[in-house]
């Protein structure tokens, strides 16, 4: 048997396993029968292992060359290297989704072992839900529509090999699958979310059950995005890291919904409010997440990412508007259940900062929906082709996200219920003057472009909020629990490290903030033609061109300037490539990368003597501070981290009332 | 009273270094070069800048708008001739027109109406409420020490 009769079989396996166990949980939630529980969970963990086995087949098939399955055949060739086969999985339309449906069928898997022994009933019926939209994506993955198994009669010798920018870079093998992950992850909220509108249930649950779920798609899909912005940064050649392209957009947009969820779902938490709201943003966030799907997989939008066009299109969308019907259908039903019992508290409280927070947040989402949309729109109604890019984006969106920066300092440091004259002025004096500190130094430092300034304000204003917390914080467990120093810090992240892993999340989007203000604001450009021995100065740069050469291997064929870099205190070798791909007619640029913390030194072979490799055209960018950008990646997901890990269990304590908030009602 | 003279003070800081940042002043050649680049669609690119591509079609184009401010044309002038011989298709941003403003309309009134929503979600008036009485004060410290327990 080949790997591709393996895979196939056990996706169509797969599929029959996931409609018995969707019938089996329906039936185990509706008369709480144990027996039909227990054979929808076996159904789940079988399902979970066939679609792995299925996974698997078709990265052996792909590392083994078996031309004989046309998706390899098409996605893969004798030359390319094993991490780019291995990672061919996720190369294309059908391996995307077969991935995407195992993650899933693990999700599903999870909560039938996990979740409905915690909560029985509602965790029965959350996997009555999941088991529903596994059964939809089997059933993509076993007809025409996305099947990645289908087989060629005659198979090739060769096959056709990956797209030349997906087998340009290592981080290929990663932002994929951690995007899907944060993707994928996201149906579980919604599981629960819609479990508990069916059963009526008016409490929060369902959003307790799926708090780590909810927050580990959200840091997965964070990580993801930067990981993508890294990827594009290294392998598109432009020097930018984000273009607003649908695909970017698509991935965005749940990322929002998503962060409004974590902030307001707080508010439920404390203040039993914003039921109704919460219950939408974990639906926005799901149906997001197929919409993203739609748009980069369907070929509708026109993007480096839509590689195909299949009839997978039709299929997402009547799936979408399902999901959307059923939604909002239940939402309207049971809202009288999910009433709030009274207002949100005074306008200077904590729970009215997430109420503004989840206001801009929403029309930031709204922004990238309209423009991602809008083009398409227009073009199926009057024919008119227009462009929304950047410039348009960049006008709406950085306003927005500055008064989210703003919102960031101002949230934490605001009681639940509503802040006195003295709490605001003890509060913000030391904030306030940060922020001015940060103008002055964005100012001294030369950027002088108005947004840039004010995020250097607002970085400042925010970063010592945290630190406020963070020493309040410590001086309280001295005061309580005699801790001093790194113990009662570090017992911070340990007792509650969904707060304080949360303000580490806060200096990671400062460290975005500020890689992408100044990187906008101070790229400098420079390009010219030399000869081997000539040099370019910019911004106190020196680039000297050694040599062009052209390099032959296997899978492709490169031209390569060797560049010496010095000044500035640096001395680097940059090595600038355009490669050839035998299955691409034109050539992809591969930049020569010296990157720093204080600015990235990136440069691109524009063009070069194809006769004699005797002079070269280079394009140079300075980019300040873009490193900064991975950075907060890795701080945000670092923060997440903490936030997810489980407390220790300990005894209440004792803990003297303050300022005390006023009473609930 | 001393920190509130802190917070009007660093307040004024920021707005006077905002006020520097956003004085007007003459751009150069180079910088025009690149406003004007930046709202031009790379024709031959997946949507990128005039400005941002290193394409050969794009560095033509920035030429020819490098040619242009030096001949003395406005911004609006040099973006008008190439909505002339491309269409609105060319430019990044949407021009403010008819069915276009849609796209910057959407937004603002999508924000108006959350803060408007937000607003009256939000309890007005008094900021505290009096002090608790001691029955509220022990009720409270529970709810505390459950809200702590269930927030670990």
């Amino acid at each position: 048997m080949s790997a591709g009769d393996l895979g196939a079989g056990a996706l169509r396996a797969a599929l029959f396993l996931a409609l018995w166990g969707t019938g089996a949980a329906v039936y185990a939630a509706w008369r709480r029968d144990a027996r039909a529980l227990s054979s929808a969970r076996v159904s789940a963990a079988v399902a979970f292992a066939l679609v792995v086995v299925a996974a698997l087949s078709m990265m052996f098939a792909l590392a083994t060359h078996d031309f004989s399955i046309l998706y390899v055949a098409e996605n893969n060739a004798r030359e390319t290297p094993l991490l780019y086969s291995l990672a061919g999985l996720w190369a294309a339309l059908e391996g995307s989704i077969l991935l995407w449906t195992a993650i899933l069928a693990g999700a599903t898997a999870f909560v039938a072992i996990r979740g409905t022994a915690v909560l029985p009933r509602l965790g029965t019926t959350a996997l009555a839900v999941l088991f529903a939209m596994l059964s939809f994506f089997l059933l993509l993955v076993t007809t025409p529509a996305a099947d990645p198994f289908v087989r060629l009669a005659l198979a090739p010798d060769n096959g056709n090999g990956p797209n030349p920018l997906l087998q340009n870079h290592p981080l290929m093998a990663l932002h994929p699958p951690l995007l899907y992950l944060g993707y994928v992850l996201a149906a579980v909220p919604f599981a629960y979310a819609i479990a508990s509108l069916i059963l009526g249930e008016g409490g929060d649950r369902w959003l307790v059950a799926t708090r780590h779920f909810a927050l580990v798609s959200w840091a997965l899909l964070g990580v993801g995005i930067v990981a993508g912005a890294w990827w594009s940064y290294a392998v598109l050649g432009w020097g930018g890291y984000w273009a607003w392209d649908p695909v970017e957009n698509a991935a965005i947009m749940p990322w929002l919904t998503a962060t409004a969820y974590l902030h307001s779902v707080m508010v439920e938490e404390k203040r039993r409010l914003l039921r109704t709201w919460n219950i939408s943003l974990v639906v926005a966030t799901f149906a997001l997440t197929i919409l993203g799907t739609f748009l980069t997989r369907s070929g509708v939008v026109n993007s480096v990412h839509s590689f195909t066009q299949s009839a997978i299109g039709p299929l997402l969308l009547g799936y979408l508007t399902a999901i959307l019907v059923l939604s909002v259908g239940l939402l309207l039903w049971r809202s009288p259940q999910l009433r709030d019992a009274g207002p949100v508290g005074a306008p200077l409280s904590r729970e009215a900062i997430f109420l503004f927070q989840n206001v801009v947040f929403m029309a930031a989402t709204l922004t990238v929906l309209l423009g991602t949309l809008y083009p398409l729109v227009a073009e199926a109604i009057s024919g008119a082709q227009l462009s929304i890019g950047g410039p348009y984006f960049d006008r709406v969106e950085i306003p927005l996200a500055l008064a989210l920066l703003f919102l960031m300092g101002i949230g934490p440091q605001l009681p639940w219920h509503g802040a006195s004259r003295a709490t605001l002025e003890r509060q913000f004096t030391a904030p306030a003057v940060a922020a001015a500190v940060g103008a002055v130094a964005a100012l001294l430092t030369g950027t002088t472009a108005v947004a840039a300034v004010l995020t250097y304000a607002l970085a400042a204003f925010v970063v010592a909020t945290v630190v406020q917390e963070f020493a309040r914080g410590a001086r309280a467990r001295r005061a309580l629990h005699g801790e001093t120093g790194m113990t009662a810090f570090a017992n911070l992240f340990r007792r509650n490290g969904r707060r304080y892993g949360g303000y580490v999340v806060h200096l990671g989007i400062v460290l975005v903030a500020l890689a992408v203000a100044t990187s906008q604001a101070r790229t400098v450009d420079a390009e010219r033609t030399l000869a081997p021995g000539e040099t370019l100065a910019v911004a106190g740069y020196e680039v000297r061109l050694e040599g062009v050469r052209s390099v032959v291997e296997p899978q492709r064929d490169s031209v390569v300037a060797d560049l010496v870099i010095s000044g500035n205190g640096a001395s680097d070798r940059l090595h600038p490539a355009l490669v050839a791909y035998p299955n691409s007619p034109a050539a992809v640029g591969a930049p020569g990368i010296g990157a720093g913390l204080r600015d990235d030194l990136y440069t691109i072979l524009a063009a070069y003597d194809q006769r004699s490799l005797s002079w070269a055209t280079i394009r140079i960018r300075v980019i300040p501070l873009v490193s900064w950008l991975w950075l907060g990646g890795l701080v945000i997901g670092l923060g997440a981290v903490i936030a997810a890990l489980p407390a220790p269990r300990r005894r209440p304590a004792r803990m003297p009332v303050i300022e005390a908030p006023a009473p609930a009602d | 009273m001393s920190s509130r003279i802190a917070i009007l003070a660093a307040f004024l800081a920021v707005a006077v270094a905002i006020a520097i940042a956003a004085r007007p002043h003459d751009p150069t050649a180079g910088e025009r070069v690149d406003r004007i680049t930046a709202e031009l669609r790379c024709p031959v690119c997946q949507g990128l800048s005039v400005k941002d591509s290193g394409s050969e079609t794009a560095r033509q184009m920035r030429d020819l708008v490098a040619q242009r401010v030096a001949e003395g044309r406005s911004d609006s002038e040099i973006l008008a001739e190439f909505r002339t011989s491309y269409g609105d298709w060319i430019l990044l941003s949407p021009p403010l027109s008819s069915w276009s403003l849609l796209i910057w309309l959407v937004p603002v009134a999508a924000l108006a109406a959350g803060l408007w929503i937000a607003r009256s979600r939000i309890r007005g008036g008094a900021v505290l409420a009096p002090p608790p009485s001691p029955s509220e004060l022990a009720s409270l410290r529970e709810r505390v020490a459950a809200e702590e327990a269930a927030e670990g």
